[in-house]
Order: structure tokens, then C-alpha cells, then sequence
């Protein structure tokens, strides 16, 4: 039953995605109304808190939240820093952690409420017959660089300056004010206002604008691009760092001299992620990867790409499962029969 | 994980059903009770919080009973299993200490006046932001006085009452729903108004937007938060040759979109899309080059 019900690891990924969508965005509806103290406020994913009923906050909040009311405050105070200062900050990301050890990255690519909305939107694109617009393997170098940035300065640096007062107050938690996923889940609960930017301040403005440049930005690219926030995404950065720490892993063994040229993992690779094509052992794991197992689905041997939790194999790759799941749709995502044919031939002339 | 949340909210709710009512507070030492400051808005009974230190560590608050004669203020945790779950804080100078209880979270805070066949009874909630808090439902829905005003529900974590919102509250005589009871509102932005609760004893309020427009310009934000201002609900039963009235205040904030350009938003937003818009057009080599992708 379960296999009918689940077929292939994508629609089963999905479905773990769509209710992922329903708890953190609606889950405080569904739980009752004060659900967020009581889970762990340091969600490995973009659950946001604007989102007056969602069910968990994202780490990133608490942590810049942390960092300009606690840290940079102690900072200040040159000399008064003291353990109370940073254990709340050590107990969010320990609460983190917990979630972490058990999913890794997973949370990126399979409970995240903006990656399933990005990912909604790309199989929208698909069916209106949009392009792809991939990510070569000679410029994917130059956009990686943007989440470690966002992370630095957006998520730890303003917010620790901030609460030392070196800069304005306003930048203590300037990633908030510009992430897509602050007005994506909002909307979702049908609440315009973190869609209005706020005008209080030139600060305010600025990022408000730039939020929704961003956020519009995302909306129609994610038509064809896949994964187009994720991919500066600060949490990715920070799940990047305590990759290494989890049981929960992707991996890819050698199989045969033609692999690395095959290259159809490449291609089904959301992220764009070329290395899984040509990398092997541990370096497959790439720090963008988001374990949503397309690879794995669309390798054609067996067992030589695979998603393990304590060396215990969760899916590997096979022949059977390739070539089934081809039939239905391409590695890029492009269904095989249900395009709008309208769109279609009007496109071609 | 939602059904043993459900076990665990009905086994609670049931615990708190056939928990005994508080003993009404008759015969206190009136000689010792402090009348604290008035409020010039309203003569109605309120509990006011004073927060001190200026960072998050060193942060305390003082609770204040204003416009009512009380010697405690009593404080209820949202761990009803707390063998401190319900304390009575002693009034020092200038008011009641509030420590953050081990639970953080909501805590529901009354004082109580008894004046010969008058009882007045004022009511706040005070929020400690703590992970891992209880679910405070049961804790506001536990008998505390005969006369109780109980927000249906309170603005959730990290949230406030804000202008131009409705909210609901249950009104209710020794446990039981008072419908068709006059509710009325004041707020310390001058406003007043009177609402009725329906046949379940449940009134819905809507808080006025009544900041002064000037007083926007000259203060503008801080750090996001808005303006607030203090709002009181009461309501007055007679049972027998008893008075009660009970007051319930917390404060408010500003309409949610004061400072906020909803058109500007969608501009910036349409602007966004605009940029990505060459990402959809499929270009004409890129189109012919293409081939189905069966890998």
C-alpha cells in the first residue's frame, strides 16, 4: 500500500514537504495558539516569525535575536561578559542541533516552507513550458559565495553590531527584513502586512524594498530556476557548518570508469551541484547539497549514489528505479506528457 | 504527535475542571493595604507591570496595582502541576516583584479589592518569552475570581493587541458565561466604548486606532516596536447584596500597517518580478539546440 501510495522518493519527498508546509506555516492554527515556546524556536528551516500562526521559529531569528540583544550587548560592556550572556545562544543551537543530527540538510529539502514553494513554483514552470536556466559549472562558483556572505554579515555580524550599538538599531535582524520566506508564509496566511514596506526609517525602507525586490524576484524566477533563494540562502551556510556532524549523509561510491562522464546526477541536481558528477566518497556531500535525493533517483547503477543515516542505507540508486522514473520525467523535472499544449505550441510559433 | 498534544490539552482541561475555586479573600487587613498611584484615564482597577535594567540580564519587573487597594498580588504560572503554579506576591514600595518563573511563559495576574460589599478585582498577563514554556490555555481558563474576564485566547508569543483588531474574551460569574453583559472599553488614548457579550458569554472587542497623528511623526519606531498605549475592559454584576466588578487591561500598539506602505510594497515587489522576467523567455538557439532530456 505504501508503494502505491509512494511510487518514487520524489513523490514521497513531496508529500513529507506539503505537510511540512501546513506545520510551519499553519501550525499554530492547528495545534493551538501558543505552540512556539513550546517546540524549540531554532528550526533548522525558514519557518518564519512573522507568520502569526505558524507552529516554530527558524534559527536564524533567535540567533539574531541573540546575537543583538545578548552578545553584542555584552560586547559592549567590555568586560562583563559572563556565561548567562551566551548560554541562551549555546541553547539554541544546541536545541538546533537536535533537530539537525537527525535530518542534516534534509530540512533544506524537505521540510524548508520556502523550498517547497520555490519547488511548487519550478513544477508550475515546467507545466507552462518555461525554460530552465541552469547554472554552468564555470559561473555556479561565483553565487556560492553569496550565502556565506549573507550569513556573516546579515545573520552574525549587524545583529552583534547592532547590540553594541555601532550601528543602527534597526540592522538587528536586517536578515529577517529581507528574506522572501517572511512575506511567502505570511501571505500564505493571508496577512498583507509584511508585504507594506515599512517607511519609519531610511533603514526600514531600504531593506523593507529590498526584501520585496527580492521576494518578487524570486517568485518569477523560481518559474525557471530551480531553487533560486536557496541558493543564498544563509541557512544553507549555517547548515553547511555542522554538515559533518550528522549521521545522515549522501553518498557516492566509485562505481565504473564511464561514471564520471555520465553526468545525468548533474543534471538532476536542483542546486546545480556539478561536483556529484565527478566527485566521489565524502566530497560528493557538497555544502550546498539539501539531501533531497534527486541524484540518487536519477542515477542509473545501483547503489553507487546513496542517502544513509548511520551507515544504514535509506535509498540508493538503481537500474529498475531509473529507468521507471525517466518514463514520467526528465532529470531537469520536465514532466514527459503533461505540458499545457496550448503554451507549447504557441511558443513554437 | 498531534494526538498525544490533544491527550495531553483534554487531560489537562480536565484536571483544571474539577479544580477547586480559589477561597474568596474576604477579611483582609485593610490598615496594611497600599492604594498605589492613579491612573488619570480611568478610575477602573488596573495591574500595571514596571520593567527595570536596561539589558535582558539584568531585566526585573515590578507589578503595580493602580486605582484599587490591594496587599498581594497574586500570580498564576502556567504550570498548573507547579507546587508554585499560584503565589501571592508580596506589595513592597512601589509595588509587587515578578520573578520570571522556572516555566517562563504566560502568567496571569490579578488584584483584589473587598470593601465592605464591594469587590473589585483588576487583571493583566504578563509574558516571559522561555522555550519550552507550557501551553497556558488551561491556565486562563482555571477559576480565579467570581467575576472574570478571560482573553479568548491571548495574543500568542512575541505578540501584542494592536489596533484595529478584534479580539474576543469570555465573560464569566463563578465559572459559569454572563450573556448579554455590558463590557465596557477605555483606553489611556482617551477612547471609550461598550460592547455586549453573546448568548455564550463571549464579547468581541475591536481596539480603536486612536493615536494621534502628530505624536507619529514626532516619535516615528524604535527597533520595529510601535507605539503603545494602555487599554481596560471591565464589567460589574450584582449577586445578591455583593457589588463585583472586574477590570482587565494589557496594552496595545499601533494598526498593523502605521508606518507601512502596502502600495510601495507591491511596487518593490512588481519591480522584482520585472527583473527576473528575461529568465522566462526561451531563447531561440537555446530552443533549437535543445534536446528531450531521456538521459
Amino acid at each position: 500500500m505504501l508503494k502505491n501510495l509512494f511510487p518514487t522518493l520524489a513523490r514521497f519527498r513531496f508529500t513529507v514537504q506539503i505537510v511540512m508546509l501546513f506545520v510551519t506555516v499553519y501550525g499554530g492554527a492547528l495545534l493551538g495558539s501558543y505552540t512556539v515556546d513550546r517546540i524549540s524556536q531554532a528550526l533548522p528551516s525558514l519557518a518564519c516569525a512573522y507568520d502569526k500562526v505558524t507552529g516554530d521559529h527558524c534559527i536564524l531569528i533567535s540567533a539574531q535575536h541573540q546575537l543583538h540583544h545578548r552578545v553584542g550587548v555584552a560586547l559592549a560592556k567590555a568586560g562583563d561578559v559572563a556565561l548567562n550572556v551566551f548560554l541562551p545562544t549555546l541553547i539554541t543551537v544546541g536545541v538546533f542541533f537536535l533537530f539537525f543530527f537527525f535530518l542534516n540538510k534534509a530540512f533544506c529539502g524537505w521540510i524548508c516552507p520556502l523550498g517547497t514553494v520555490q519547488e511548487v513554483l519550478y513544477k508550475i514552470g515546467r507545466r507552462l513550458g518555461r525554460p530552465l536556466n541552469r547554472f554552468k559549472q564555470g559561473n555556479v562558483g561565483r553565487v556560492r559565495p553569496v550565502k556565506w556572505f549573507m550569513l556573516l554579515v546579515l545573520v552574525l555580524g549587524l545583529p552583534t553590531l547592532a547590540g553594541m550599538g555601532t550601528v543602527a538599531n534597526e540592522l538587528g535582524d536586517p536578515f529577517c527584513q529581507v528574506c522572501p520566506s517572511r512575506i511567502a508564509t505570511t501571505l500564505l496566511t493571508a496577512d498583507t502586512e509584511q508585504l507594506a514596506v515599512r517607511t519609519g526609517t531610511g533603514i526600514n525602507f531600504f531593506l523593507g524594498a529590498l526584501g520585496n525586490a527580492l521576494f518578487g524576484f524570486m517568485i518569477i524566477a523560481a518559474l525557471a530556476v530551480r531553487q533560486p533563494f536557496c541558493r543564498i540562502c544563509p541557512l544553507l551556510s549555517w547548515n553547511a557548518l555542522f554538515q559533518k556532524l550528522s549521521p545522515m549523509r549522501l553518498v557516492k561510491k566509485e562505481a565504473h570508469d564511464k561514471c564520471a562522464k555520465c553526468g545525468v546526477c548533474e543534471k538532476a541536481c536542483p542546486m546545480d551541484i556539478h561536483e556529484i558528477g565527478t566527485a566521489f566518497g565524502s566530497k560528493a556531500f557538497h555544502e550546498d547539497c539539501t539531501l533531497c535525493g534527486r541524484c540518487a533517483e536519477y542515477c542509473p547503477d545501483d547503489d553507487v549514489i546513496q542517502l544513509k543515516f548511520f551507515g544504514f542505507k535509506l535509498f540508493g540508486s538503481s537500474r529498475d528505479y531509473y529507468k521507471a522514473r525517466v518514463k514520467f520525467e526528465t532529470p531537469e523535472g520536465q514532466p514527459k506528457k503533461r505540458v499545457i499544449p496550448i503554451l507549447r505550441a504557441k511558443e513554437n510559433g | 504527535m498531534r494526538i498525544l498534544y490533544f491527550a495531553c490539552l483534554f487531560a489537562t482541561c480536565t484536571a483544571t475542571a474539577f479544580a477547586a475555586e480559589p477561597p474568596a479573600m474576604a477579611g483582609h487587613d485593610h490598615g496594611a493595604m497600599m492604594r498605589s498611584q492613579a491612573e488619570h484615564w480611568t478610575q477602573l482597577p488596573l495591574l500595571k507591570a514596571r520593567m527595570k535594567g536596561q539589558d535582558m540580564s539584568s531585566r526585573s519587573y515590578i507589578m503595580q496595582p493602580q486605582n484599587i487597594a490591594a496587599d498581594v498580588v497574586e500570580a498564576w504560572s502556567n504550570n498548573l502541576d507547579d507546587a508554585n503554579g499560584h503565589r501571592q506576591l508580596a506589595i513592597e514600595m512601589g509595588g509587587a516583584p515578578l520573578d520570571k518563573p522556572a516555566t517562563g511563559g504566560f502568567q496571569m495576574l490579578t488584584a483584589r479589592e473587598v470593601q465592605g460589599d464591594a469587590v473589585r478585582v483588576a487583571s493583566t498577563v504578563h509574558y516571559f518569552g522561555e522555550r519550552g514554556g507550557k501551553n497556558p490555555s488551561a491556565m486562563f481558563e482555571q477559576i480565579k475570581h467570581e467575576l472574570e474576564i478571560v482573553p479568548q485566547p491571548y495574543p500568542r508569543e512575541h505578540s501584542r493587541y494592536r489596533a484595529n483588531e478584534d479580539w474576543q474574551f469570555a465573560v464569566r460569574f463563578k465559572g459559569q458565561p454572563l450573556p448579554e453583559q455590558k463590557v465596557v472599553l477605555e483606553t489611556s488614548n482617551s477612547s471609550r466604548a461598550e460592547f455586549m457579550t453573546d448568548a455564550a458569554g463571549v464579547v468581541k472587542v475591536h481596539v480603536p486606532q486612536d493615536f494621534k497623528a502628530e505624536e507619529e511623526q514626532s516619535k516615528g519606531e524604535s527597533h520595529g516596536m510601535r507605539r503603545g498605549a494602555d487599554f481596560v475592559l471591565a464589567v460589574s454584576h450584582a449577586d445578591g447584596s455583593l457589588q463585583y466588578l472586574t477590570a482587565f487591561n494589557s496594552s496595545y500598539g499601533e494598526d498593523a500597517y502605521t508606518n507601512r506602505s502596502l502600495a510601495m510594497g507591491l511596487g518593490f515587489m512588481l519591480a522584482g518580478m520585472l527583473g527576473a522576467a528575461p529568465l522566462l523567455r526561451k531563447r531561440k538557439a537555446a530552443a533549437k539546440n535543445e534536446e528531450p532530456s531521456n538521459a
